[in-house]
């Protein structure tokens, strides 16, 4: 505690508190443009960290990570064009908000959200970093598979209008995350002989493809229709769309928690990232709600579940970071480099050798979450004005930057093709009324889940009676069968067909089952 | 006018352009480096290749009085960027830092990758990964042998892999002393350092990296054809009679036809690595010692580890794919 008093002191000076507010700045900016985020700004970063000093580097490193969890959200909502995949959960509610003229209360609400999110998980670090990450070491490969299991029963709460066409798209998800080596003979799997897709498809240019190509392809098509609309929105102008009434504060604040505390969770356990977090966020809340048909057409409450764990991941995956050495996502591996760079070794004696430099990385997190909250909030009133410029000006724009973000992440073309393949498949999943949530979210936890299922077969040695050494993953086994039986339960009485109201929203297809 | 030129004329013309033809290559390489250099990294940032290679590129420009780029570009352990490197101009201003398994593991393990040692040039290589089979350090063996006897008691022991060479360890092991050793996967390096943290292996090949845990973890055996550094008492796995012994050596590597005063200043540059502080005190801090070698040197290195380590892994009946 007297090293975190004394961590402020330290880093409480100009040249510090510059550099922060340069990462979250960056990191706000990047995120904010689709196509560009925590990628891009790393990239840019890293040659940086050299020269700067340690604290100065790795505030400006926790900066960008902590800024374009919380920029991608504007995006997201403004353009329908998710900046991270982590944040396709906030446009499902975000965007229709945005375009019944309410953009501004949906964008101050995710970034009180993130900021709230991101705060809270950072107090966690703080406090609970060591215990936590030991507690974390017991989640072997079997808990982990269940976890993951349970996890892919969320596709029936985020499939949309068709549970059949959820469960469709999300094995098409996992399908396409097959690709690769396959990790136990390392035989290449549907690669075509392609180098390139020996590692398996990136997330990076498949989600900016799949999220913000193929809507901008959308709009395209519908350009008089969005800028009516702009047209209306001026029309209709409330002083009440423009902030969070205390009515919504009252009913987002326990979703918000929750949000926290999924994020959190997620975020200690290694190799899930803040896309899952965000997910399972999010289902939960549609789960929770009374009147979960309402929740795709503009519910302030999605945002805030999205965005709140999205945020709370980035902090929470620097706990094995801190307390056991070990890089739970890209940020803390670089991180990693960053304190290696300056003789730091990170890792449990960290605490015992260098509690001081401890203490001002915790100082140099909280301040960030504050300087979040002020990047954000005046970056908005600019960004808002986004929502008025002229549809024929924003696609090239965002064509020229998603082809940005795509090359960068590893400096070839290959990137770019796969985003384009992924633009079409998008295009055509939004036509056809496919979800891509649950794309998304077979892409993300179908290769984890192969992962540690086969894992788990080695280390039960094949026996399924040895499970019984794993008690959380049998609850977890559990709690997924349950929910099986409860969405079946649920669907299956007098099945109403569902009646394709079109919702108000433009270019999202992601309306809820009414 | 041209076409007026006849016999000893023509001679001399074509002489003269083969001249010109020549010139920029030699002028090249006097003023070599006189703008900045690129370095490929066949990594993502973030990893241990990545970090040297960064360190790396920071004493060369020191040297070399131009800044280097780093441009990451992962991708098949490192192929893709080597595949890139091949296409570049051999005027020593693209290179590729690298381990040299790229060039002497890789091709035995995966079929589409066909590199030799004489498809490149070799500046030098600056450091080893100290790898070594490691494990809880509570386990109840020390070294390879008590392992053996261990995991005859007991059936079904895990042994984490990341890759073929990794499992073909194991694979050795276990045919020579008829094992049941289940071989679990692993799909990151720090995976390896969470399942032995949290004990859900009972052996794993490990990079190196395992040496900042030496309360967590031992090191059964070193799996480099020197012993380690950072635990000197620990035997190599020839020393226990296995024979297997394979290095990896980051190594800057630049395109077939660069020119030798080119590849000499370079490797020059390189020697400073053994003297920088800074670079000396990022090596230290992840546990990675300085081996260097000049350009010499590693192309022999690479030309005999290439035939040894062919030897090794077809030997093991590994069939790349």
């Amino acid at each position: 505690m007297d090293y975190l008093i004394s961590g402020f002191g330290n880093i409480l000076n100009l040249a510090t508190l510059f550099w922060i507010v340069v990462g979250v700045t960056l990191g706000y900016v990047l995120g904010a443009m689709p196509g560009l985020g925590k990628a891009t700004g790393v990239a840019v970063s890293i040659p940086l960290t050299f020269y700067l000093s340690p604290i100065s580097a790795i505030a400006m490193l926790i900066g960008i990570a902590k800024g374009s969890a919380a920029g991608s959200a504007v995006s997201a909502i403004l353009l329908n064009t998710p900046g991270e995949p982590s944040s396709a959960p906030t446009a499902l509610d975000g965007y229709p908000l945005a375009r019944q003229g309410k953009a501004q209360k949906a964008m101050k609400m995710g970034l009180f959200a993130s900021v709230i999110g991101d705060f809270a998980s950072t107090l966690i670090l703080i406090g609970l970093a060591a215990p936590l990450a030991s507690y974390a070491l017991l989640i072997g490969p079997v808990e982990l598979c269940a976890i993951l299991l349970f996890s892919l029963t969320f596709i029936g709460g985020l499939s949309g209008n068709s549970l059949t066409k959820g469960m469709i798209a999300g094995a098409l998800g996992v399908f396409f995350a097959t690709v690769g080596i396959e990790i136990e003979t390392f035989v290449p799997r549907m690669t075509f002989g392609l180098l390139e897709l020996d590692e398996g498809i990136s997330l990076i240019p498949m989600a900016i493809g799949m999220l913000a190509l193929a809507e901008m392809l959308i709009q395209a098509g519908k350009m008089k229709e969005i800028d009516q609309q702009v047209g209306t929105m001026a029309e209709n102008y409330q002083a009440d769309d423009r902030r969070v009434t205390g009515l919504e504060w009252r009913r987002c604040l326990p979703i918000i928690a929750r949000g926290s505390l999924i994020g959190s969770v997620v975020g200690i356990l290694p190799g899930l990232g803040a896309s899952v977090g965000s997910f399972l966020s999010y289902g939960a809340t549609v789960r929770a709600s009374k009147t979960p048909e309402k929740y795709g057409k503009g519910m302030i409450e999605g945002v805030a579940a999205a965005e709140s764990a999205d945020n709370a991941v980035v902090p929470a995956s620097l706990i094995p970071l801190f307390a056991l050495g070990i890089p739970g996502s890209v940020i803390a591996a670089i991180l990693v480099s960053a304190l290696i760079l300056h003789g730091l070794t990170p890792g449990p004696l960290m605490f015992k050798e260098q509690p001081q430099m401890v203490g001002d990385l915790y100082a140099a997190l909280l301040c960030a979450s504050l300087i979040l909250l002020i990047v954000g909030y005046s970056g908005q009133r600019l960004f808002a004005k986004v929502i008025r410029v002229p549809i024929r000006l924003i696609i090239p724009v965002v064509l020229f930057l998603c082809c940005v973000g795509a090359y960068m992440e590893t400096n070839s073309l290959f990137s770019i093709y796969v985003m384009l393949f992924f633009t079409a498949i998008g295009y055509l999943m939004r036509k056809l009324d496919y979800s891509f949530i649950t794309f998304l979210i077979g892409f993300v936890i179908g290769p984890n889940l192969e992962v540690t299922f086969r894992q788990s077969i080695q280390i039960l040695d094949g026996r399924i009676g040895r499970l019984t050494q794993h008690p959380i993953a049998i609850v977890f086994i559990a709690l997924t069968v349950a929910t099986i039986l409860l969405i079946a339960w649920i669907r299956s009485p007098a099945a109403t067909p569902t009646d394709r109201i079109e919702t108000r929203q433009v270019g999202s297809i992601q309306g809820r089952k009414p | 006018m041209i076409e007026n030129f006849s016999g000893p004329l023509r001679g001399i013309r074509a002489l003269a352009f083969a001249a010109l033809a020549l010139l920029p290559l030699s002028v090249q390489a006097q003023d070599y480096p006189s703008r900045p250099l690129t370095m490929f990294i066949g990594y993502g940032p973030g990893g241990q290749t990545d970090l040297v290679g960064r360190g790396v590129a920071k004493v060369l420009s020191d040297q070399l009085g131009v800044p280097v780029n780093v441009v990451n570009k992962p991708g098949s352990g490192g192929a893709l960027a080597a595949y890139q490197l091949q296409k570049e101009q051999p005027d020593g201003y693209t290179m590729l830092f690298q381990t040299d398994n790229v060039i002497n593991i890789e091709p035995f393990t995966t079929k589409r990758i066909t590199f030799k040692p004489e498809d490149f040039e070799y500046a030098g290589m600056v450091t080893a990964f100290q790898q070594g089979l490691a494990a809880p350090k509570d386990a109840p063996y020390d070294t390879i042998k008590e392992f053996v006897a261990w995991a005859k008691e007991h059936p079904g022991a895990v042994y984490g892999s990341l890759s073929p060479m990794t499992k073909l360890y194991m694979d050795e092991i276990a045919r020579k002393n008829d094992l049941d050793v289940n071989i679990m996967p692993l799909k990151s390096g720090s995976e390896v350092i969470n399942v032995l943290l949290g004990k859900q292996v009972d052996l794993v090949l490990s990079g190196g990296i395992h040496y900042r845990y030496p309360e967590e973890i031992k090191t059964i055996v070193a799996t480099t054809t020197f012993r380690h550094e950072a635990a000197p008492d620990v035997q190599t796995i020839d020393e226990a009679g296995y024979g297997l012994s394979m290095d990896a050596r980051t190594t800057l590597i630049l395109p077939k036809g660069t020119p030798r005063e080119i590849l000499e200043k370079l490797s020059t540059a390189l020697a400073a690595t053994e003297t920088d502080a800074d670079f000396k005190k990022i090596t230290a801090a992840a546990d990675i010692p300085i081996m260097y070698m000049d350009t010499d040197a590693a192309t022999e290195e690479i030309r005999q580890t290439y035939d040894q380590n062919k030897t090794i892994i077809e030997g093991a009946g590994v069939v790349p794919n």
